[in-house]
């Protein structure tokens, strides 16, 4: 019987990018045959006040391949245990548990992809949309000696946003972060961008 | 004194709510009783009690509600998770302004609270449990109210 024992899937890790959570494993391999995985999480609560409590993955209870979307499982920002468990046929394995619980707020966070546009005299941003819990910190200023910062909160990304009217002539720069309340944490500044709108800078 | 606001993902929070709010109506079996009811004649909470009366319900949600609760539906059981494990979140926050002594407790909110408890303690354990989950939706538009600065949590 190929299966007498199933191991246990290896290697669990957690790789968070941007307030999306992905869990990884190590696949267990049998020749000729479909494994597959179940998934099961609990949050601090449980661990704390019903420990016996295991809550098996939105997406992954089962599912084929070794990972699993545990995005929409991880919704506080508290510590989280995470397990995985091999089936084949009637055939379960142990279960692997997540060597360090995850908690979201160590979700990488990166600068945000941005489009800055001109139109007519209007300086525009649209920044990429990552999700209702992004917030976004924009900084526009005029490319000449002591100018000022200019700071705007964007509530949302995926639509254009006005920035400012421009003056001819004048270049205009921009850079951004995102930020993420409900863990306290915004990313590093985006690359500068600047424009131009081209004409005679006029008399003041 | 500055007052204790915590930060809290309301929209998530109402949306895990709404989800589950059908199924446990369903089960509650005592409709004409009520246990948060008190919070209906607190509408005008002192701003000096918000910090206390959000602190003494998460508690009661964190400490008897959900522990008594049993569910069977992974549907069910993952949006109770979810509330259970932010207010736990928020509980950590709050302990940020108790540390500081601004959640102090007037006599009126420590009334409130033991109202709460003896309504819970008027019904059978999982029903009173029951009954507590499917009224979260006046906990959580009492927040919404009283911490006006919520966003994200």
């Amino acid at each position: 019987d190929t299966a007498a024992f199933l191991p246990a899937p290896q290697n669990l890790s957690v790789h968070s990018t941007n307030m999306k959570h992905l869990l990884t494993w190590s696949p267990v391999i049998l020749p000729g045959e479909t494994v597959y995985y179940f998934v099961e999480y609990q949050g601090e609560y449980e661990s704390l006040y019903m420990s016996h409590i295991w809550i098996p993955s939105s997406w992954c209870s089962p599912t084929e391949g070794p990972e699993c979307d545990v995005t929409d499982d991880i919704t506080a920002t508290v510590p989280y245990n995470l397990r995985v468990s091999a089936t084949l046929g009637s055939q379960s394995s142990a279960w692997s548990t997540l060597k360090h619980p995850f908690n979201r707020n160590s979700t990488i966070l990166t600068p945000p992809r941005m489009e800055v546009t001109k139109d007519g005299f209007h300086l525009v941003i649209e920044v990429e949309d990552l999700g209702p819990q992004f917030e976004f910190l924009v900084a526009y200023w005029r490319r000449e000696p002591g100018a000022k910062e200019h700071i705007k909160e964007v509530r949302s990304g995926g639509s254009p946003v006005l920035l400012e009217t421009m003056q001819p002539g004048v270049t205009y720069c921009v850079r951004a972060q995102t930020r993420v309340k409900a863990i306290r944490r915004y990313s590093a500044f985006s690359q500068v961008e600047c424009v131009e709108v081209q004409g005679e800078s006029l008399p003041l | 004194l500055r007052k204790c606001l915590i930060s809290m993902d309301m929209r998530h929070l109402e949306k895990s709510f709404q989800e589950m709010k059908r199924a446990l109506q369903n089960k509650d079996t005592f409709q004409n009783v009520t246990i948060l009811s008190t919070l209906e004649t607190l509408q005008s909470t002192k701003p000096t009690d918000v910090c206390c009366m959000t602190n003494n319900l998460l508690a009661f949600y964190v400490d008897r509600v959900f522990k008594d609760h049993q569910e069977l539906d992974p549907q069910i059981l993952r949006k109770v998770s979810s509330i259970a494990n932010s207010f736990l979140y928020i509980q950590k926050t709050l302990q940020e302004c108790q540390v500081q002594s601004r959640c102090h407790c007037s006599q009126e909110a420590t009334n409130a609270t033991r109202i709460i408890h003896d309504n819970y303690n008027q019904l059978e354990i999982r029903s009173a449990a029951i009954k507590s989950l499917g009224e979260l939706d006046i906990f959580l538009a009492w927040i919404d109210k009283n911490h006006q600065k919520t966003s994200g949590a």
